[in-house]
């Protein structure tokens, strides 16, 4: 009886023990690209002319667009906020998430614009940005107007 | 004289061999012009590069065009944003040349380069916030100030100075490197790191500073000019 419960106990052990092992644990960041995919919503942009239908329904104001595919689905923009700075003008700031096991590098720039959603001043150089794997970084960017910048729109891409 | 005693002293051999050299000659000639004749193919055309991307054929680890850019355009928004340079009432006056921006690094570079892009960015962005003094043109408004006193040059319209701008701001700069070279394979990494600082012109204080940094590497280095 005493042998037969010992067996018994081993083998429900040792079960145990391999199932933990199976037990795959993701580090974070945990990126779900289906929610991230979902969470694109395609905003209608005014049209160039007025009263006219707007072909563009992609890359919104206020928020950083992935333009590569390459990188689609590799990193996660988490938020992206900007602020005044003491001398007027903007500063951005977007949270950047390398979702893979790899190092990454990535090159961003800003439009910044007007009250009337035209360009305020000339778009900024490809800035980089380096991202080691699981990791994340900060893309910021200064606008060069102050009062005159009302919004902005941020395009990513993968380091050359 | 028989006709092989004629073949056969000196001066006819070298009439007979000139002889033979020109019937040789003569097709020959008529085959290569034959050769030769107009290429009438399109050169190689000129490819205009983005020079905010790396330069897709001679790509090193110096500075380069993409580096340029960017740095300028970096410190250009960062002075903008700092309200001891950009947000004073009376807008300060500011001195961007290359006197005081040195180069100690491995990269060949006309740091001109960098400061003529940087002013004049800085100076079409500022749109009055700061006032460019145009410390490099020295030589060149004094000479007209002189004439202009002497006589020789009119008043012209711009009311006269008593003498020319002071500044209150002027640039200075370094330009470091650090490289590594696998001695096997030849590979080359270089580090570099550009610093920008504003200082005060009365007090020395360092008003503003900025950094541009960056670590490249590849297989057979390219040579700057």
């Amino acid at each position: 009886m005493n042998r037969h419960a010992i067996v018994k106990g081993s083998t429900v052990l040792v079960m145990f023990l391999s199932a933990s092992a199976c037990q795959h644990m993701e580090p974070a960041p945990i990126c779900d690209m289906g929610a991230i995919a979902s969470q694109r919503t395609l905003v209608s942009v005014p049209a160039a002319v007025p009263g006219g239908a707007s072909p563009l329904q992609e890359m919104p104001l206020n928020s950083v667009s992935i333009t590569d595919h390459r990188i689609l689905n590799k990193v996660y923009v988490r938020n992206v906020t900007a602020r005044r700075t003491p001398s007027g003008t903007v500063e951005l700031y977007a949270q950047v998430i390398n979702c893979t096991d790899h190092p990454l590098q990535t090159e961003a720039r800003t439009q910044f614009y007007d009250a009337g959603q035209a360009p305020a001043e000339p778009v900024s150089a490809w800035k980089r940005l380096y991202l080691p794997p699981r990791t994340s970084n900060i893309y910021r960017e200064f606008s060069l107007g102050t009062t005159s910048i009302h919004a902005y729109m941020v395009e990513m891409r993968e380091g050359e | 004289m028989d006709v092989h005693s004629l073949h056969r002293s000196p001066g006819n051999i070298k009439i007979l061999v000139g002889a033979r050299l020109v019937w040789f000659a003569i097709p020959v000639a008529v085959l290569l012009s034959g050769c030769q004749s107009v290429h009438n193919a399109a050169g190689t055309p000129t490819t205009y590069n983005d020079p905010s991307a790396p330069p897709p054929l001679a790509q090193g680890v110096g500075i380069e065009s993409q580096d340029i850019i960017g740095m300028t355009d970096q410190m250009m928004r960062d002075i903008l944003s700092n309200p001891r340079l950009a947000a004073q009432q009376k807008p300060p006056r500011v001195i961007i040349d290359s006197e005081y921006f040195v180069n100690e690094s491995a990269s060949r570079i006309n740091k001109n380069i960098i400061t003529d892009r940087l002013r004049v960015e800085l100076n079409r962005a500022a749109v009055g916030r700061m006032v460019f003094v145009g410390r490099h043109h020295a030589g060149m408004v004094e000479h007209e100030r002189k004439i202009k006193r002497d006589g020789v040059a009119d008043k012209g319209t711009v009311a006269p100075t008593a003498a020319q701008m002071g500044g209150d701001y002027r640039l200075g700069g370094r330009i470091t490197s650090q490289d590594a070279r696998a001695p096997k394979t030849g590979a080359a990494t270089r580090f570099s790191q550009i610093t920008f600082e504003m200082i005060d012109l009365e007090s020395g204080e360092i008003v503003w500073s900025g950094m541009y940094a960056f670590s490249k590497s590849q297989q057979d280095d390219v040579i700057y000019r």
